[in-house]
């Protein structure tokens, strides 16, 4: 007799799904038809999805769908401060592919610094902060898109909050009622980094520069599969299904190459207040945990993530432990900011790579990128700046619109040059 | 050994006791107080549940990995009501938790990580000496998020507060202005903030921190602080004509 | 002859002691049987010995199938499923219909009379895709569960699937499944400590070299598990007990890394290990669901048909004439089963027996 290891995937799932169990969860098992029932009842508004959407997957098989375009960005204070090209790339894509979209004024941060770092927030503060970013999308008509992991997270626990307490709907409806805003939520909550997935093929599509020979690592945010955790893209195809898709289906879509490590569940160590406040936890963390495990099991040429804490936890944290000798040395960055250098972004106008601390030359090198004529020309652009010829760099400049018009500027090393 | 000196019959032996834990001088009833608060927030009944002491949430922390810190503690100790303990932990341990939220794959449903949260936020509002401790050096990040609505802005990344992030801070530090002109999206031509935030959108910030107390918070850890925020909000919401 | 005949639907070791049970006492059974073949999931599944003493499972069963098969009074329905439900208490007419892939010849629908039915469609296993924690079955294939081990111990080998080698460093994981308010399982499936253990000492006997961990909750040994089973694992094979599940799984070299808190010791732990066992818990099987809709009878929130009248009638379902047994309840073990099969057998006889006989028209 043959050994039946198991069934083939798909015929399991089939089987399971079948089965309509009766359960009793404490995760939210739908969401989107918690919120439409109270809606029903006259407790909130729900903002639809109301134009093309692409169907994905979530953890327990729930369909959860991704708007393709006219949508409202919730940006991350982390990207837009101190990891500006993270932000860029995910509009430059968006725009690459023809998508409209809202970049607001009228948007706050998620304030999760405020609620996980120092505990200086509270439950109805924090629902009343993310309702009042959601009525301003809602406003708009444009639908919200958020960029950071913990925003993201953090809002699908402040979901889970009001849909289970009328006492705190209460509270937050008389203060949006103050505010002349209704209480409002989207019909999902939606992290960029899906709608990069649900549209990866095509990225793919537009893709100009060869990464089949890019060693990728990929680190999942852990705000963004672990809270709610059945409200994340699984894909029976990637993983087997046993692991959020979302970045690991992009880079494979691009064709890259991604391998595995023993400490991929492992948080990246941001913490937080410990990455301003308590470093040498997150400093140890990232280095023993990720980026020696990475390099020692994995050796890639990137690791790419999908949050702003992590790029920064881990392409920040590296200097120091150089300097204790330990094996590091590993370029970080976004997926999008990845997607958009496969799809001929410019490293420094798009991608802004300047900002980063960990050395992306090699990778860059390993792409067929000439960084140093790349350079150069984003150094053209800052003595136009600089010499008032133009207030900021625009979209047309990002795509090097006007780079035949100008004589080439003689390129500037980059200072950590030896 | 005099027959005097025999110790005591303890009938509470599973309870951690004062002269253990450590805070003898803090009277008992503080304690309780404070455990009464963490109870009656409205997230305790979502994040506790029973409690299996498996370990799980152990086996996934990753302070749990560099201190000597344990989330299945927490829960335990709530779960057991041992207010001792539990007052041991909010000087001493919480602050260690990263709030990574990986406990969350306990098979009952806990949540050790929101447990600690709400322990933080009691200990905040009380002034604890582990919250003003753990603050230190905390008010420009506080001051920032709460009255601009962002946080980590441009100008924060200087050489001497990141000496340890690499040489790349001194770069942006050096060039901050011409930098950020040099960002294709609209909104993030800013040196102060991530990216440029509306007046309007700041008026209704302030109006939510006033509503929700979450200004007085931090009363008792900074109070330098809360008068500084108080009065730039309730002047700039003044300007607008909005009553409290 | 249908105010005396007792459907029995499912062919497992419930149904069958049920329908033996039945015609010992002089009813008549017909056990219609979905699959191709008797023994339900411990044939299906290939269960190599019995839970706690390790006797073959195979010659057990087989007696329990010839028991009925020879008897006059059973007659067995293979291939064949319910397609419908007419009537009511006392004189039910179902429509059977061949079962979907099933070679059994059969020329359309049929109908049959009977004045109760038993219902024995019995459990599946957890599906270990679905469980909370992230241990990678769909994507190693060193991480099996224990019906994968049973089919590998009656062949008479243990080995790793990656690469064919006996594995030196072996664990359980117990709970998979159960036990578990995310899945929504919050049960425990009863079987699985006793099971694992059981497994863990045929290891241990087949490869003497290995080193055996079973991680756990808590230790489910009732009554004689613990003597027989329990003290024998640890004491004489030395099979070693470590209180802390197991969350992660994840690949190191060509080994894997199981991640979980030695809670008793107080410290994270991470091993190596050459092959993980999940021991899968027990869920209402497809047939359990979809009969108990077709019948109308009441599920609990679980999905297994709801005994209303526990603990002391553990087989009256909340339809008059229509009776449960075995794992279509909930977890059980081969002596529940048994005990269950015969205890419903009985209420159903004595059902029939004790209504008025119908005066032809």
């Amino acid at each position: 007799m043959t050994i039946p290891i198991r069934a083939p995937v798909d015929a399991r799932r089939r089987v399971v799904s079948a089965a309509e169990p009766v359960v009793d969860r404490r995760s939210l098992e739908d969401p989107r038809a918690e919120l439409l029932e109270l809606e029903r009842q006259g407790e909130l508004i729900v903002q639809k999805i109301d134009r093309e959407a692409i169907s994905v997957a979530t953890k327990y098989g729930r369909e959860k769908r991704i708007q393709k375009a006219h949508l409202w960005h919730h940006k991350s204070c982390g990207q837009c401060g101190h990891i500006p090209g993270y932000s860029t790339s995910i509009f430059w894509v968006m725009r690459t592919l023809g998508y409209d979209y809202h970049d607001p004024h009228d948007q706050t941060s998620c304030t999760a610094w405020n609620y996980y770092a120092s505990a200086t927030s509270n439950t109805a503060a924090q629902a009343a902060v993310a309702v009042r970013n959601f009525a301003a999308a809602y406003e708009t008509g444009y639908f919200p898109l958020i960029h950071c992991g913990t925003s993201y997270g953090h809002y699908k626990e402040v979901r889970e909050q009001l849909i289970r307490h009328p006492e705190l709907r209460e509270q937050v409806r008389k203060i949006m009622a103050k505010l002349g805003k209704p209480l409002v939520l989207p019909e999902e909550i939606v992290h960029y980094s899906e709608w990069f997935h649900a549209l990866r093929h095509e990225i793919a599509a537009k893709q100009v520069r060869d990464v089949s020979g890019i060693v990728v690592t990929v680190h999942p945010a852990c705000h963004y599969y672990k809270i709610v955790s059945g409200d994340a893209i699984y894909d029976p195809d990637i993983y087997g299904g046993q692991r959020t898709a979302v970045v690991t289906g992009l880079a494979e879509a691009l064709g890259a190459e991604v391998r595995n490590y023993s400490t991929w569940f492992d948080c990246c160590g941001f913490g937080f207040r410990h990455i301003l406040v308590q470093r040498d936890f997150t400093r140890s963390f990232a280095t023993l945990r990720k980026i020696e495990v990475m390099k020692e099991e994995a050796d890639p040429d990137v690791v790419l993530t999908h949050d702003t804490g992590c790029v920064t936890t881990l392409d920040k944290s590296q200097f120091a432990a150089r300097a204790q000798g330990r094996n590091v040395g590993l370029a970080v960055l976004s997926e999008a900011q990845f997607a958009a250098l496969a799809m001929g972004a410019h490293p420094y106008r798009v991608c802004q790579l300047h900002w980063h601390s960990a050395d992306y030359r090699p990778l860059l090198e390993k792409m067929g990128i000439d960084w140093e004529k790349a350079w150069a020309e984003f150094q053209g652009d800052l003595r136009r700046l600089e010499s008032g010829e133009k207030p900021y760099l625009d979209w047309e400049d990002a795509n090097g619109a006007h780079d035949n018009e100008r004589p080439q500027v003689a390129p500037a090393r980059h200072e950590d040059d030896d | 050994m005099s027959v005097t000196a025999l110790p005591q019959a303890k009938t509470d032996a599973h309870y951690k006791v004062a002269d253990v834990a450590g805070y003898t001088g803090v009277p008992y009833q503080t304690k309780v107080g404070l455990f009464e608060q963490v109870k009656e927030d409205i997230r305790f009944g979502d994040y506790l549940y029973g409690c299996y002491e498996c370990g799980i949430c152990v086996g996934v922390c990753p302070s749990a990995k560099f201190y000597d810190f344990s989330p299945r503690r927490i829960a335990q100790a709530a779960a057991r009501e041992d207010v001792e303990l539990i007052y041991q932990q909010m000087q001493e341990d919480i602050w260690e938790c990263s709030q990574c939220f990986s406990c969350l794959r306990c098979p009952r449903g806990n949540n050790p990580g929101g447990l600690i949260t709400i322990m933080r936020e009691v200990a905040v509002r009380n002034g604890l000496a582990s919250a003003k401790e753990a603050l230190v050096g905390y008010s420009r990040i506080i001051y920032k998020i709460m009255s601009t609505g962002t946080q980590v802005s441009p100008d924060m990344l200087r050489p001497d507060a990141f000496p340890d992030w690499g040489p790349e801070t001194a770069d942006v530090a050096d060039n901050l202005d011409l930098w950020r002109r040099a960002l294709p999206p609209e909104t993030m031509h800013t040196t102060s903030t991530g990216w440029s935030v509306a007046d309007r959108t700041l008026i209704e910030l302030y109006l939510i921190w006033f509503e929700t107390g979450a200004l007085d918070m931090i009363a008792q850890v900074d109070p330098g602080l809360h008068s500084i925020l108080q009065e730039l909000m309730e002047d700039r919401l003044e300007e607008e004509g909005i009553e409290l | 002859m249908s105010s005396e005949t007792v459907v029995v639907i499912g062919g497992g070791p419930g149904g069958l002691r049920a329908a033996q049970s039945i015609a010992e006492i002089g009813g008549t059974a017909v056990l219609i049987e979905q699959r191709e073949f008797l023994g339900g999931t411990p044939v299906a599944e290939n269960y190599c010995g019995l839970t706690p003493r390790g006797e073959p499972a195979q010659p057990q069963i087989r007696q329990m199938i010839d028991l009925v098969t020879a008897n006059p009074l059973t007659e067995v329905r293979l291939g064949t499923e319910i397609a419908g439900v007419a009537g009511g208490p006392g004189a039910f007419t179902l429509t059977l219909r061949r079962a979907e892939k099933a070679e059994t010849e059969m020329d359309g629908d049929e109908t049959i009379e009977c004045g109760a039915i038993i219902i024995a469609t019995g459990f599946g296993h957890f599906d270990p895709g679905r469980a909370t924690q992230m241990y990678g079955y769909y994507e190693f294939p060193d991480v099996i569960t224990q019906p994968d081990l049973e089919a590998m111990l009656s062949e008479g080998r243990v080995f790793r699937p990656s690469n064919g080698q006996p594995p030196e460093w072996i664990c359980f994981v117990q709970c998979v499944g159960s036990r578990d308010r995310q899945i929504g399982n919050e049960y425990c499936s009863k079987v699985c400590c006793g099971v694992a253990s059981k497994e863990a000492i045929e290891i241990r006997e087949l490869l003497p070299g290995s080193k055996v961990l079973i991680f756990y909750i808590d230790m489910r040994m009732y009554g004689y598990w613990e003597n027989e089973i329990y003290w024998p694992a640890q004491e004489q094979h030395h099979v070693q007990y470590v209180k802390g599940l197991i969350t992660e799984v994840l690949p190191k070299g060509d080994r894997l890394l199981v991640r979980g808190e030695d809670t008793t010791m107080g410290r994270p732990m991470e091993i190596l290990m050459d092959l993980v066992v999940l021991s899968v818990g027990m869920e209402p099987s497809q047939g359990t669901r979809e009969l108990a809709k077709l019948l109308g009878v009441k599920q609990n929130k679980y999905g297994f048909i709801e005994a209303v009248a526990k603990p002391l009638d553990p087989v009256s379902t909340d339809r008059e004439g229509i009776f449960a047994c075995g794992a279509a309840l909930g977890p059980a073990d081969l002596e529940d089963t048994v005990s269950s099969a015969s205890a419903a057998a009985v209420k159903a006889v004595s059902y029939l027996r004790s209504r008025p006989v119908a005066t032809p028209k």
